[in-house]
């Protein structure tokens, strides 16, 4: 990007284009997506969508998320969990969603505006949560407390 | 695709468990459901076609999903490939 604006004021400077064609190829460099240093390709620099979603759960010995997990109070060693999710899986879930009736959508609303969710369950649409899903490829979650390591992220 | 094979791992015990067999086995079940499936679709006013879809879809998804629990002494470990 840097090389190519000083190849246009280079340009300007010798003479080759007029003020006003150095100010639109310049405008015009502006609204591209800046490419990577190396010069490479926007196939090369785009990120492959993720495929699957990771939760990764490590405790300790004593810590009370282990006793969640396990159900039990005393351990012989950490505990671990491992969890992969394809996002299929997630669109897949989505979709059904999208096919609860309207009887339904009004008694599940109504159920989350008890407990404090204000979240209205009509107005989700799937193109909109494929973008949220899409989205979740840059996502990750690193929680460390109490003994215990979660993490969140895709891949 | 729809999943062809789950494992399931607890402590050194191993099951393979070939599910298209188990589908080909559920399928004159299904067959059967079918009809009240339908029914109940329509009484919901759910498009049959598109409730069969998406579960479809779900089913397909289920491809790769991996879970595995390991309490330090007991290990479960399930894989649907």
């Amino acid at each position: 990007m840097n090389e190519r604006r000083r190849e246009v004021l280079q340009m300007l400077a010798a003479g080759k284009i007029t003020a006003d064609e150095a100010e639109g190829l310049l405008a015009a460099l502006e609204k591209e997506p800046s490419a990577p240093a190396t010069g490479g390709s926007a196939e090369t620099s785009a990120k492959p969508k993720p495929k699957y979603l990771r939760v990764v759960v490590e405790a300790s010995e004593k810590s009370p998320i282990g006793e969640a997990i396990t159900g039990k109070s005393e351990r012989h060693g950490p505990a671990k969990v491992n969890v992969r999710v394809p996002m299929q899986l997630l669109r897949a879930g989505v979709k059904l969603a999208s096919l609860i009736g309207p009887q339904a959508t009004v008694a599940v609303n109504d159920a989350l505006r008890e407990k404090g969710f204000t979240l209205d369950l009509s107005q989700l649409k799937p193109e909109n949560l494929e973008e949220l899903i899409d989205g979740l490829g840059d996502m990750t979650v690193d929680v460390h407390d109490d003994g215990a390591k979660v993490a969140v992220f895709c891949e | 695709m729809i999943p062809v094979l789950l494992t399931i791992r607890v402590q050194s015990f191993r099951l393979w468990i070939p599910l298209i067999v188990v589908w080909i086995l559920l399928l004159p079940l299904v067959l059967v459901l079918l009809p009240f499936a339908v029914v109940a679709c329509l009484i919901a006013r759910i498009n049959p076609l598109q409730a069969l879809l998406a579960f479809w879809r779900l089913l397909s998804a289920l491809c790769g999903t991996e879970i595995e629990v390991n309490d330090g002494k007991n290990v479960v470990a399930i894989r649907i490939f």
